[in-house]
Order: C-alpha cells, then structure tokens, then sequence
C-alpha cells in the first residue's frame, strides 16, 4: 500500500512582477524519501522552497505537511525544519546561544532545548566549540551548525537549499552522509542543488527543473532510461566553441548539443562511433580538442537532452 | 518564554555587548551634558567688574557712585574704582574690568545748566552684555536726574521764584519715578543649564537607538535570521513587536539612567520623579514608533543608515536638544512643538522651573502620544511588509 504524502505540492505558481518564477509545480515526497530538486542557478528552485516552508505565499496551488496547508495554519511549522542557502545565524552569539535561540523560536520547553542543543552540537561535531562566537568559526563549521539549526525541533520534513554551495569537499562529504542517514532515520528530505552529482548520489527521487518548470521527475534510473541507449560525450576544446557545437547538431545521430565555457556536451546514440565525425568537424572549423570523455548518461545529460542547455554554464 | 520576549532579550543582549551601545547610551550623554552645562556655567551667575572714574566728586557724582555700589547692585557689579579715562580704556582693553564709567569733572553742577556734562560708558566688544547692563543702570540714573531737572524747570516755570531752586532741587532729589517694572516669573526656579542639558542629552542620544534598532534589523535580515524566524511558527507581528520591546526596554534604561546619574552628580533638577517618568516613557515609545517608520520606509540597510541619520539630526535640530529652544527664533519654537523631543524638552524644562506633578506634563505627553500613534500607524502597515 503506497505510503501517504508527507509533503504534497499542487500546482504552485508564483511570479514576480512580469517575470514567471514558477509555473504550475506539482510534487510529493514520502517519509523516508529524499527528493532532490535539480535545476541551474535560477530554474526557481528557492522559489519553490520558500513557498514550501511558508516564506513565500504561491500566486496559486497549495503547499500542504501531512495533509496541512502550510500558508493558513502557523502550527505546520513546527513539522518543518528549513536550511537555508546562506548561512543563517548571529556571528556575534555563540554556537550554544544560536542553537537556544532557535529551539526557543519552536516553542520547546527548557530542559528538552537543553538536550537539543547538546544533541545539534554532537551531531555537527561542534560541542568542544559550543562557546565559542560563530564569527571565529571556518565556514565548514558554519555550514554544519546551519544545518543542525533546522534540525532542533526534530521535523518530520526537512528542507535544505543548496547546503553545500561554497564548502570544501570534505565537509560537502559530512554533509551528503548526514543527510542520507536523515532519510534513513525516516524524516522526508527535500534537497535542492544544482550540482548533478549530489542529487545522483543523495536522493531517492529527483525533480529536475528548468524556467520554473518541473520537465523530468523520477529515479536516476527511470530518468535516465529516457535517454536510451545514448552516450554522453564530453570534449574540452579551444576556439568557437558555439561554431564548433553548430557542426556537431548538423551530424546525424546526435540528439543534443550544448556548450560550456570551456567544453561542448553531446547526447548521441552509440556516441564512441560517433566520435570521427565530431573531431572531422572540429579539424574543418579549426576547434582544437584538447579531451574527450565518453560516460554513460547521467543526470546531467537527461538535463541537456530535455532542455537543450547544459546544467552547469 | 514567548516569542515576543525571546527575540526582545536576544536583541538586547546582543545590543548591550556591543559597546558602542554603552558609549552611545551612557557615557556620551553624560560626557555631554557635563560639557554643556560647564561652558554655560557663567552665564547662570552674572557677574562683572565695573571701573568706575571719579573726576567730578561733586553731590550727584558721589550719589552715582554710592548706588552702583550698593548692596543690590553688588549682586551684578563690583565697582572698581580708576584714576583716569585713559585708565579706563587700557582696564577695559585689557580685560581688567569688563566696561568702565567717566564721570567728568563738573558734572555735578553742570546739571543746574542748560547744557550738563555727560557720562561716558568706555566698553569692548568682548563684553558686550556688561556694556549693555551698564548702559541700562546709567540710563536709569540719567533718567532720575533728568526727572529731577525737569520738575525743577517745571516749578519755576509755574511761577515759583527763583530764589527757592536751591529748596526745589534738593526736594526734587527725594522724589523717584513712579512706574517701575517689578519681574514675576512663572518659573519659581532659573533653569539652570546641567538641567537643560542633562535631557537634552540625553533625548539626543536617546534618538540614536532609531539608527541602531533599524540598521540592526536590516542586518538581521540580511543575514537570513528574519526568514529564520519567519521559518518558524511565529507571524510577523511578534517578530516586529519583539524588535520593539527590545528598543523600548534599552532607551528606557539608557533616559533613566542619565537622569539618576546627572542628577546625582551634577545636580540636574529633572523635576517630580513620577512626571518625568511618565515623560520619558512617552518619548521612548514614540522612538520605538519612529524606529519601525525608518524600518517601513527603508529598503536596504543603507537606506535604513541615511533615512534614521536624517530624523536623528533633523528632530534635534528642530526639537532644542543643541540650543536652548528659548532663545531661538519664534518659528524653530512653533516647529520644536511638532517633535516628540522638542515637546519632552519643553516638559522637562516646566518640571525643572514650574515643578508641579502630572498636570506639568499632561499636555507635552498627550501630545508625543498623538505623535506616536501617527508614525505608528504608517509604521505598522509599512513594517509589517519589511518583514514579509
């Protein structure tokens, strides 16, 4: 028996002034499940958070937490726990006085924010510098105790918004595990990030987002399944790029072409083959290929084959 | 703990480790308020040296002489006596006595003449209120004796015979004016000017919480704590009302301070403990009003820094916390009545001279509450969008 929603997303919209921020997002996640919302810098994914925890009113749809709309009942709050992008705390109070503040903000009784803390504390490795002031700590440290912020009340939905944008590959590490054992745990994760190889590795179920749109959503597997038997091929180059992608989109059997600052990806059916043509091409426009990397399809190239553009500029 | 008293005590303690909070909220007023009151010291006990030249020693000279040494008039003047005029001016130039009176030689029996000698008032630009009170007691004495001169002339015109001037003279000299001016003031006690400065000060400084609360609000935003908490289960009015607390509470504590220890101190009369109290209370609310119109009005931090430096300024200005609103033209005083601290000065300074209890402050404090609600209703509409 399929397990009900714990958040349940319908037909959100939301614009801003002329500009259509997101149109018509329908989406659901399940206790235990870690759903990751994959899309550039500005497909409107925080959009979507914030109407998620009831920062941002929808211009139409509704948000609802265990069957709770989260815009007219104050109290659903409590079942949400948010991280936001950007480090949220005082620099000038210490870890301990963050962490207190915060549990008070969900109205927990003392001897239980004592607990807390000292739990949150433990668990972003942080308790031998819970008096310390936040503004002498690195920004893994911040990181960790943002996250752990949002996690003080115990939610049963926790919402983190890129938590791993400007950290350093050992704490992005930390950070990916902990949220895997929040899913294990049973809370229900909603995830955004723009970078692909977290969503394949964190989440259970991801939506990939584009202008505000929900274009794909599924498994990694059932996603990539879209794609076929296609290979993605990746070649680092110098010269006109644009001109050099133009060529490729003109070679029959190559489905999608899009470029970086610094590479052009192709999607292709039986892509190793198709590999002569596309370096014949690059001779004929004086485009110098300096690698060429032939992967399997991922996420990234379900992003190129739906949307034409590369998830990363 | 409510939400209201939580977010209230965090942006307190954070307020008070600051210590810019300590200097801005303590130490400048009183700093301040002793300076002013030390540079106007001088002009609540006036006082001055008057050289006085002699030439003449005749009856009316001695008489001249004999009054500007009186005991009332050596409440304002001490009379130093001088050889010469050309003492005098060197005295006078060299600050030895702050104006100088010449009685010239004769002078006292050129006034049975058409033509009598005149006192000369030597005097210097750096003294110029000294002159002007010399001026004054010398025309008061002039007057008499041309009174006297007159109601002579008067008789003998009249048909009295000539014979008896010397009769009519000395009966003249007896006589005074009549119509003299008497001073009532209002005030039963000189507001002495550590008592004027002391709220003006503190009222000034006090007007500074409007830059702190708003820009601190702008940073807590900036730094994602307003949407922290907005992520909770809190509505926006408990989140502004708690920021406002926390204004309320630390520009109470910041007035009364100043008062206790500028009173104690320096001896700044604040007037019935209870008035001021209340005064002070109504000021501060409308501080907490006029904080959250700057937070309403502002989009941005700096916006925030520029609008509450503005209205900081501009109601000291307009409200007497730098110059004594007495002294400044009529419209600046018609102006200060539309400031709440130009009103709590006006009730402050009735305290301190009129005394009396609540009935002294009534007025001033309906009036800063009318002030309030008007800034705080824009507030209230604009604020609440600031958080959203």
């Amino acid at each position: 028996m399929a397990q009900r929603a714990l958040l349940r997303c319908e037909n959100l919209r939301r614009s801003f002034g002329d500009r259509s921020a997101v149109e018509g997002i329908s989406f659901s996640i399940e206790p235990g499940e870690i759903y990751g919302l994959l899309g550039p810098n500005g497909a409107g994914k925080t959009t979507i958070i914030k109407m998620v925890c009831g920062l941002l009113e929808p211009d139409a749809g509704e948000v609802s937490v265990e069957g709770r709309p989260v815009h007219s009942d104050l109290s659903v709050r409590s079942l949400i726990g948010y991280v936001p992008q950007d480090i949220a705390l005082y620099p000038d109070l210490t870890a301990s006085e963050n962490l207190r503040f915060i549990a008070r903000l969900y109205k927990l009784p003392s001897d239980v924010v004592r607990q807390r803390v000292a739990e949150v504390l433990e668990l972003c490795e942080l308790s031998d510098r819970a008096n310390d002031r936040v503004d002498s700590f690195s920004g893994g440290m911040k990181r960790r105790l943002n996250i752990g912020a949002g996690l003080l009340h115990h939610p049963r939905l926790l919402v983190l918004d890129e938590p791993t944008v400007g950290v350093d590959p050992q704490s992005r590490h930390s950070i990916l595990e902990r949220v895997q054992e929040f899913g294990r745990s049973g809370m229900a994760v909603l995830y955004t990030t723009h970078y692909m190889e977290e969503a394949e590795h964190v989440c259970s179920r991801v939506g990939i987002i584009d202008h505000g749109r929900l274009i794909a959503e599924g498994t990694r597997r059932e996603l990539v399944e879209q794609l076929g038997e296609r290979d993605r091929i990746e070649m680092s180059a110098t010269g006109n790029l644009e001109a050099f992608a133009a060529a490729c989109r003109a070679i029959p059997g190559v489905d999608s072409v899009a470029t970086t600052s610094d590479a052009v990806q192709v999607v292709a059916g039986e892509g190793r083959r198709m590999l002569p043509l596309l370096l014949e091409a690059s001779e004929q426009i004086d485009v110098t290929v300096n690698t060429i990397d032939v992967t399997e399809p991922n996420l990234e190239a379900v992003f190129l084959h739906l949307t034409g553009t590369a998830l990363r500029d | 703990m409510p939400a209201v008293l939580l977010i209230a005590g965090k942006d307190l303690r954070q307020r008070l480790r600051d210590r810019s909070a300590i200097v801005l909220g303590l130490i400048a007023p009183l700093l301040i308020a002793a300076l002013m009151s030390f540079a106007f010291k001088g002009t609540e006990s006036f006082h001055y040296s008057l050289g006085v030249v002699n030439d003449d020693h005749g009856a009316v000279a001695s008489q001249l002489v004999k009054s500007l040494d009186s005991k009332a008039s050596r409440t304002v003047l001490s009379v130093v006596a001088l050889s010469s005029a050309s003492v005098a001016r060197t005295s006078v130039r060299d600050g030895h006595v702050a104006a100088a009176l010449v009685i010239p030689a004769g002078f006292s029996t050129s006034l049975s003449a058409p033509h009598p000698e005149s006192l000369a008032i030597v005097t210097s630009v750096n003294h110029q209120v000294e002159a002007n009170v010399t001026r004054s007691i010398v025309g008061s004495f002039t007057a008499q004796v041309n009174a006297d001169r007159l109601s002579v002339e008067t008789a003998l015109a009249t048909g009295a015979p000539a014979s008896s001037l010397t009769t009519l003279s000395a009966e003249a000299a007896t006589l005074r004016i009549p119509l003299q001016s008497i001073e009532r003031p209002i005030g039963a006690d000189q507001l002495s000017a550590i008592s004027y400065y002391s709220p003006a000060m503190a009222i000034f400084f006090l007007l500074f919480t409007i830059s702190f609360a708003s820009r601190s609000f702008f940073v807590d935003r900036a730094e994602g704590m307003i949407e922290r908490m907005r992520a909770a289960p809190l509505g926006p009015a408990e989140i502004l009302v708690g920021k406002a607390l926390s204004v309320f509470v630390y520009g109470t504590l910041s007035l009364a301070t100043v008062g206790v220890i500028t009173s104690a101190a320096f001896g700044a009369n604040w007037g019935s403990p209870l008035a001021a109290c209340l005064l002070g209370l109504a000021l501060v609310i409308s501080v907490v009003c006029l904080t959250a119109l700057v937070i309403g009005v502002a989009r941005t931090q700096r916006q925030a820094e520029g609008f509450a430096s503005l209205l900081v300024f501009g109601l000291a200005l307009l409200g007497g916390n730098f110059i004594m609103i007495s002294s400044s033209p009529p419209l600046m005083r018609t102006l200060a009545l539309f400031t709440p601290n130009g009103e709590a000065m006006r009730g402050f300074s009735d305290l301190a001279t009129i005394g009396g209890g609540l009935s002294a402050v009534a007025r001033p404090i309906e009036a800063i509450l009318l002030i309030s609600v008007v800034t705080g209703g824009a507030a209230l509409t604009l604020a609440r969008r600031a958080v959203s």
